[in-house]
């Protein structure tokens, strides 16, 4: 089998892994859909977009809630603002915690809310890293004279 | 106006007196011939008429970073010439600037500041005709959205996340309507 055909062999299982985990779901299609020769690194820039977001919300949010006085409207809003931009580009996990994180915001539960940020941080980290592998399998075969495939 | 297929109507009132000018803009809806973009080895049904709405000229008002990347370029994909903006102030003022002259907003119903509906209302307060058209695009499952956003004057609502074939549907419904509507 020649690099190609192994190359597009390993995309297509890793993506298929990635769908089935529910790290990314059919907004990730479309995405990557959207993505065509007059702006080849689409999906990258707004996924790297994604991050640097992710990153400053989960900050803020630690911020809010080592306060003495927790200010849960504020938590809540940074809350909806990730539940927001993680499922336009499809990242169904994190947008699941932020639905649970979003109840104890409303129940004011202090613990709660700890408990699903650390779940939030987890959850950006290994997407982070599988989509830094997703990238990285794409560029390999564009290198190899291939193009890359839409996701299914 | 010739050139995108328009046609400016004076409308007049039942007793002849001319009422007001009224922009009519029909936009034909030509078979999609349009270059799709395939990548060797891709399965594309959609169908990529980005023919359809190429010159409409939108404004995208989303506070969200992420969300206004991709509605933007959704919007792109489907031919539209897009100004995207943050907030609510930055869509009146691009609105109220005498250059521009947009046909349609598509407007986030949940920034802060100024939230979607205060925008609508005061669009179609300064507007006394039913023009820029109004897209809103909401998070929120709840039924009576829908009768708000057109109690608000606007035009069409989609929910999140924006999908480009629910983006393509309601844009030409919309569309159709206001050309209908006269």
């Amino acid at each position: 089998m020649d690099l190609l055909s192994q190359l597009r062999g390993q995309i297509a299982d890793f993506s298929a892994f990635l769908y089935r985990e529910g790290f990314v779901d059919d907004q990730f299609t479309q995405l990557q859909r959207l993505q065509d020769e007059s702006s080849p690194g689409f999906v990258v820039e707004v996924v790297s977009l994604f991050f640097e977001d992710c990153e400053k919300l989960v900050n803020n949010m630690a911020k809010a809630l080592e306060q003495q006085i927790v200010d849960f409207k504020q938590v809540d809003s940074h809350v909806h603002q990730l539940k927001g931009s993680s499922s336009s580009i499809g990242a169904a996990r994190i947008q699941n915690v932020c639905i649970a994180f979003k109840t104890h915001c409303e129940g004011q539960n202090r613990d709660g809310c700890v408990r699903c940020l650390q779940q939030v941080n987890h959850e950006c980290i290994q997407l982070k890293n599988n989509l830094q592998a997703l990238f990285k399998l794409e560029q390999q075969i564009v290198a190899a004279g291939g193009s890359i495939p839409a996701m299914q | 106006m010739q050139m995108m297929q328009g046609n400016i109507w004076i409308s007049l009132n039942p007793l002849g007196f001319a009422q007001g000018m009224t922009l009519v803009l029909w936009f034909q809806i030509r078979p999609s011939y349009g270059r799709a973009i395939f990548a060797p080895g891709t399965s594309s049904e959609q169908p990529n008429s980005n023919s359809q709405f190429r010159g409409l000229s939108v404004i995208l008002a989303d506070d969200d970073h992420v969300n206004r990347t991709v509605t933007k370029k959704l919007l792109e994909k489907l031919g539209c010439e897009v100004t995207a903006v943050s907030s609510g102030f930055e869509c009146l003022s691009a609105l109220s600037s005498a250059e521009n002259s947009f046909m349609l907003v598509v407007l986030d119903l949940q920034m802060p500041e100024m939230d979607g509906f205060e925008v609508a209302t005061r669009i179609r307060k300064f507007r006394s005709c039913n023009w820029p058209l109004i897209i809103a695009v909401t998070a929120s499952a709840e039924d009576n959205v829908w009768e708000r956003c057109l109690q608000m004057g606007m035009n069409g609502v989609i929910r999140k996340p924006v999908l480009l074939q629910a983006m393509e549907d309601e844009l030409r419904r919309v569309l159709q309507r206001a050309g209908e509507g006269l």
